[in-house]
């Protein structure tokens, strides 16, 4: 199953914030990207929405390539997602939705993005809007997929002292004298 | 007192035999989740893609997690302690369904289980939201988020896989074939449960069955698959039962248990 197609994951960590790039899965289709993505990728942090596209769905260009010259090859227009890494300090997330445009090409929407959201950026993406498949905004499904995420503590490392107790009590009763 | 606090206070006033079909219930609930959570923890590194490693490792953690929930709600009926109840009994003293220990099998047997579990456990938990004892409703309320998801998770599985490749449908009606006498097991109401469930503390598990034969049905034959028949079923019924162990729960046991018993005195980990 190592052959299923490659689907990069766009999480968004609260309303009102814009979804970010945090990495990828590999799934059989797109419902199936977001179930794993889910598991992988909001198992424990905050989210409440979560994209995913197959990642030959997604035009991608470096600032380097840009430089070059690259041109984005051929492809259908229409609402295209505008992704982008500003900085390399931050390295938990490849890029942060910029917007949305229309443009009759791929190569035509990373020029009208050029122009709207700045050219020194390191890395561009552009995913077609029809290439998204998108965690329902359902209360129901925020409240399933993602809120017990917030409250799940026995997920959490120091939780792990059920059996027994915490190291420090342990030192401090070793050092109180009963094991002489 | 105000007119309310007296409401509260009676309603909280559990007699002996309630108290005692309450323990059962969170003891065969806490079991069902340990048990199975250990067979799911026993693919984390060798399940078929690194996503759905995690994603069962996840699921593992989660039912442990409930486990945890039961057990921590049989203790305040009980004083007992969880990590006692957990490590230190035998086979012979859990309480699960037999359904929960089988061994993992392959990866169809292990999306098949666990839908077939995860469908009945969010059916208990959203019916348990009513219970009159308010811990249960609220610990219900809680695990049921999670187990929705599962339950999704697990449904998409089960589909992919029976409508996948020939070999895949194969093992899916295999895995369905081998575990559906075991799933109906989950719903063989506990002895003592009846006026606990006419009390309004714990749901009917009989009337659950109809509602999970409804959602199962549903999904598995909407996919191809073809459920056992009544009669295929009583020509060989189970000799198994939460009290009943097949020979695969005592090993389960040993091994999940092995760390606690060989060092009981040890105080850190």
């Amino acid at each position: 199953m190592s052959e299923l197609p490659r689907w990069e994951v766009f999480k968004q960590d609260g309303p009102g914030k814009v979804h970010q790039a945090v990495g990828s899965v590999h799934a059989g289709d797109g419902q199936h990207a977001l179930f794993t993505a889910r598991s992988v990728f909001a198992r424990r942090p905050a989210a409440v929405s979560l994209w995913v596209a197959r990642a030959d769905h997604i035009f991608a260009l470096t600032k380097q390539e840009l430089d070059a010259g690259t041109d984005l090859p051929e492809g259908d227009g229409g609402t295209f997602h505008i992704f982008g890494k500003k900085t390399n300090r931050r390295s938990m997330t490849l890029g942060d939705h910029l917007g949305t445009l229309e443009a009759s090409s791929p190569q035509a929407a990373l020029e009208a993005a050029r122009t709207q959201y700045g050219d020194d950026l390191l890395v561009w993406w552009l995913v077609p809007d029809s290439a998204l498949v998108r965690s329902t905004d359902s209360a129901e499904t925020v409240e399933s997929w993602f809120a017990p995420a917030k409250d799940k503590t026995y997920k959490q490392q120091s939780s792990y002292g059920v059996v027994g107790q915490h190291a420090s009590a342990h030192k401090k009763a070793v050092r109180g004298g009963d094991h002489d | 007192m105000t007119e309310t606090t007296e409401i509260m206070t009676e309603t909280l006033i559990l007699t002996e035999a309630l108290k005692t079909a309450l323990i059962a219930r969170f003891t065969a609930l806490a079991d069902d989740e340990i048990t199975l959570s250990h067979r799911v923890a026993e693919w984390t590194g060798h399940a078929p893609l690194l996503e759905e490693d995690i994603a069962l490792a996840n699921i593992a953690q989660d039912e442990l997690g409930h486990g945890t929930l039961w057990l921590g709600l049989r203790a305040a009926l009980d004083g007992s302690n969880a990590d006692a109840l957990a490590y230190h009994r035998d086979a012979s003293e859990y309480r699960n369904a037999p359904l929960t220990e089988l061994p993992k099998g392959d990866w169809a047997f292990t999306m098949m289980r666990q839908y077939l579990f995860d469908a009945w456990e969010v059916l208990w938990l959203d019916t348990a939201r009513q219970s009159s004892y308010v811990p249960l409703a609220e610990a219900a309320a809680q695990a049921l988020r999670e187990e929705k998801f599962h339950l999704q998770h697990t449904a998409l599985w089960v589909e992919r896989l029976a409508l996948g490749t020939p070999k895949s449908t194969h093992r899916m009606q295999d895995a369905l074939n081998q575990l559906w006498a075991y799933a109906l097991g989950l719903f063989d109401p506990l002895p003592g449960e009846a006026d606990a469930v006419a009390a309004g503390l714990l749901p009917d598990v009989t009337a659950l069955q109809a509602r999970w034969l409804g959602l199962v049905r549903g999904h598995l034959e909407g996919v191809g698959l073809s459920i056992p028949s009544a009669s295929e079923l009583s020509a060989s019924p189970l000799p198994y039962s939460r009290s009943q162990h097949t020979e695969h729960l005592a090993p389960l046991l040993a091994d999940f248990q092995r760390v606690a018993r060989e060092f009981p005195e040890s105080q850190v980990w």
